[in-house]
């Protein structure tokens, strides 16, 4: 592998010394553009009390290009599909540069906690939201509990 | 480009999006020029359809092939001129030609806004080119655009745009230290070259515009040169311009042949509406002679009109997989007709639906078949013409798929044969002394070729979707096989490599390109006809 550019260096440290609240991120220790990642549900959402994990890999182009984040856990949100992928705008079209890892990750933390079911990417889930945002909730407090502890 | 007549207010008559639209001096005649195969030359006896056109308006029958000796070569679209159909007037651009207009525009409108050419370039790309909701946006609150559209911060600037030099600089983006290049716009975010280039060189082929790596302060066009240090904003400007053309689809194409970067632009896109109304499409040929119909976006697919195209393309992707399959690893009980799939065993077959017992390889009764138990040794039956008839639709189906397949590797062919006349006319040219404009009918004859081809191809979905009974029916396939015979024999004419033996039989290239034509045309009227009269009913 060709060497680590300064910028993951600079931030992996970063991520080991000053540590976002309720967030880890891990390198791999065979690839260190991989990172394991834990992020604690917010409060007073439906993600209350879970812990989910996800996986963040650092493509080759980074930062230029996002860094790619997939869900590891199951979980019941509007943006985020069976197979764990984030409709996050950050992820795509509004990448810049200037985000980090960091930023990238309370992003995602802010998505638990404000779930847009208007701009969807399950669509079963959203038209569940939609419908009947009680029960929705619901369920996805539940699958906090089966899945994310 | 010939002039016809000019839109003095664009194309805006019926137009009820709010684009800039460009004007143009019509290219309403096509004239084939530069790179074309089709010329208006006066020393060359030419392969005009029109008399026999006009003569033959009466019957697509057998009626003869004589060379014309007038000089104008009729373009195919000129041929129902005289049936009071629209025509439509249309021109050839590229990217860059596309982009020259709209800078000639911007001039004309630039009074209006007091700012810069490249600020107006700026606003205009954040409004996806839509000038109109431009304007309208910029006499309501000006101040608001200038903000949104990344001209100017909301505050004051804290620093000047451009590139400074360090000496030892710490880039937020890379994390290296000692970078002696920066940029930086009014916002002050300042990050060093080799960033900035990289961030650009990913931005352009996006062709929206480029900010600031933390803030929606716009980089203009001088400043992305500038950081590049060379013309990149152009890259950017032509993905921009692409962009804005799938975004008018209504009046601009793509030429949808591989490889072609023709934009073809259509003036009169009120006509377009008229066309279906006589069974015709709105063809247009790009500067490569690529022929497509603009309302469907499809090659020419003629004698059938856009709506046979369409649910034939749509037909052949919902059973092409199935009927690929269905072909290779079935075949049909000789008796019955049900799709048998042969999945082992012998040759001894009995159909599980009539109980019929036959040979899998000539498909004949078995009970003929004797001791030759593992072998047959009959010849394999030809298909069957029958098969028009079959009432299996399937059946029917796959039989006009696989000529229309056919003619349509057939006419792939032809291509690459196209792309040898050019260097049989260097060698026309060269060994024999020829003059270039002599050599001219072998690009006509390419050209006569596989515009014979297409609509021979295309007949097919007609022949499909008409009633087979009907006698014009019957007509029309005659056609189809006159066709055909005068493209073959084409065909293998234009296979001849001799330089020498080429011009001995010049008149036999004129003779059979000729005769390609008239059947072209014959069976081109006599499907327009089927369709015009309710024979040819496409249906799902």
């Amino acid at each position: 592998m060709a060497s680590l550019p300064k910028r993951i260096i600079k931030e992996t440290e970063r991520l080991v010394s000053d540590p976002v609240p309720g967030i880890t991120a891990q390198p791999h220790e065979d690839n260190l553009r991989y990172f394991q990642v834990t992020i604690e549900g917010p409060q007073q959402s439906p993600y209350e009390s879970g812990v989910f994990q996800l996986e963040l890999f650092l493509p080759d182009d980074y930062p230029m290009e996002a860094p790619k984040v997939r869900f590891l856990t199951k979980i019941y949100h509007p943006n985020i599909d069976r197979l764990g992928r984030i409709c996050l705008d950050v992820l795509k079209t509004n990448w810049s540069p200037a985000l980090q890892i960091r930023t990238v990750l309370l992003s995602v933390q802010a998505l638990l906690a404000s779930p847009n079911p208007n701009d969807p990417l399950a669509n079963d889930v959203a038209e569940d939201w939609i419908r009947n945002e009680d029960a929705a909730i619901a369920k996805a407090r539940e699958w906090t509990q089966l899945y994310a502890k | 480009m010939k002039e016809g007549s000019v839109y003095d207010e664009g194309f805006n008559d019926d137009d009820d999006d709010d684009s800039i639209l460009l004007e143009f001096e019509s290219g309403s005649d096509i004239e084939y020029d530069d790179t074309g195969l089709l010329r208006r030359d006066p020393g060359l006896a030419s392969l005009s359809d029109e008399e026999s056109g006009k003569g033959g308006n009466n019957g697509y029958y057998l009626d003869g092939a004589t060379i014309s000796s007038r000089n104008v070569v009729i373009p195919k679209d000129e041929l129902y001129e005289n049936d009071g159909v629209p025509k439509l007037s249309y021109r050839c651009l590229t990217t860059d030609q596309i982009y020259e207009l709209m800078l000639e525009r911007l001039e004309r409108i630039q009074p209006i806004f007091d700012i810069s050419y490249e600020d107006i370039i700026v606003l205009l790309q954040q409004y996806a080119w839509s000038e109109e909701r431009l304007l309208e946006d910029w006499t309501e609150n000006r101040d608001n655009v200038i903000v949104s559209c990344g001209l100017k911060l909301g505050h004051e600037p804290v620093a000047s745009r451009g590139i400074r030099k360090h000496a030892n600089f710490l880039c937020h983006i890379c994390c290296e230290a000692n970078k002696m290049k920066t940029f930086t716009l009014e916002c002050g975010h300042e990050y060093c070259l080799e960033c900035y280039q990289h961030y650009i060189k990913d931005k352009l082929l996006e062709g929206k515009i480029i900010t600031c790596m933390s803030c929606p302060l716009a980089l203009k066009n001088k400043d992305i040169d500038a950081i590049m240090g060379d013309n990149s904003s152009q890259k950017l400007m032509r993905s921009s311009i692409k962009g804005f053309i799938q975004k008018h689809s209504n009046h601009y194409k793509w030429c949808p042949f591989v490889d072609c970067n023709c934009i073809i632009q259509v003036g009169n896109i009120s006509t377009l509406s008229e066309f279906p109304r006589f069974h015709l499409s709105p063809y247009v040929v790009c500067d490569n002679q690529h022929r497509f119909c603009f309302k469907c976006g499809l090659e020419s697919h003629s004698p059938g009109d856009c709506h046979v195209a369409e649910l034939w393309v749509k037909m052949a992707q919902l059973e092409s997989a199935n009927l690929n399959w269905v072909l290779t690893n079935t075949k049909e009980c000789p008796k019955c007709g049900v799709n048998i799939e042969k999945n082992g065993g012998c040759n001894h077959m009995t159909c599980k639906s009539c109980a019929y017992e036959f040979c899998w390889i000539c498909e004949g009764c078995w009970a003929e078949h004797g001791g030759g138990y593992y072998e047959c040794t009959r010849f394999k039956k030809e298909d069957k013409n029958g098969a028009v008839e079959s009432k299996n639709a399937i059946r029917k189906y796959t039989f006009y798929y696989k000529l229309f397949s056919e003619h349509e590797n057939s006419a792939k062919l032809d291509w690459s044969l196209g792309l040898t006349v050019e260097q049989k006319v260097k060698a026309l040219q060269e060994n024999i002394g020829i003059s270039w404009i002599e050599t001219q009918f072998l690009p006509e004859s390419i050209r006569a070729l596989i515009e014979g081809r297409t609509t021979l191809k295309w007949s097919f979905p007609v022949a499909f979707y008409s009633d087979p009974s009907h006698n014009l029916t019957k007509i029309f396939v005659d056609n189809q096989s006159l066709l055909v015979s005068a493209v073959e024999d084409l065909s293998q004419l234009l296979q001849v490599k001799e330089p020498q033996k080429i011009i001995d039989r010049k008149l036999e290239f004129f003779n059979k390109a000729r005769f390609v034509r008239s059947r072209d045309k014959a069976l081109v009227e006599c499907g327009r006809d089927l369709l015009c009269k309710g024979i040819c009913i496409p249906h799902q």
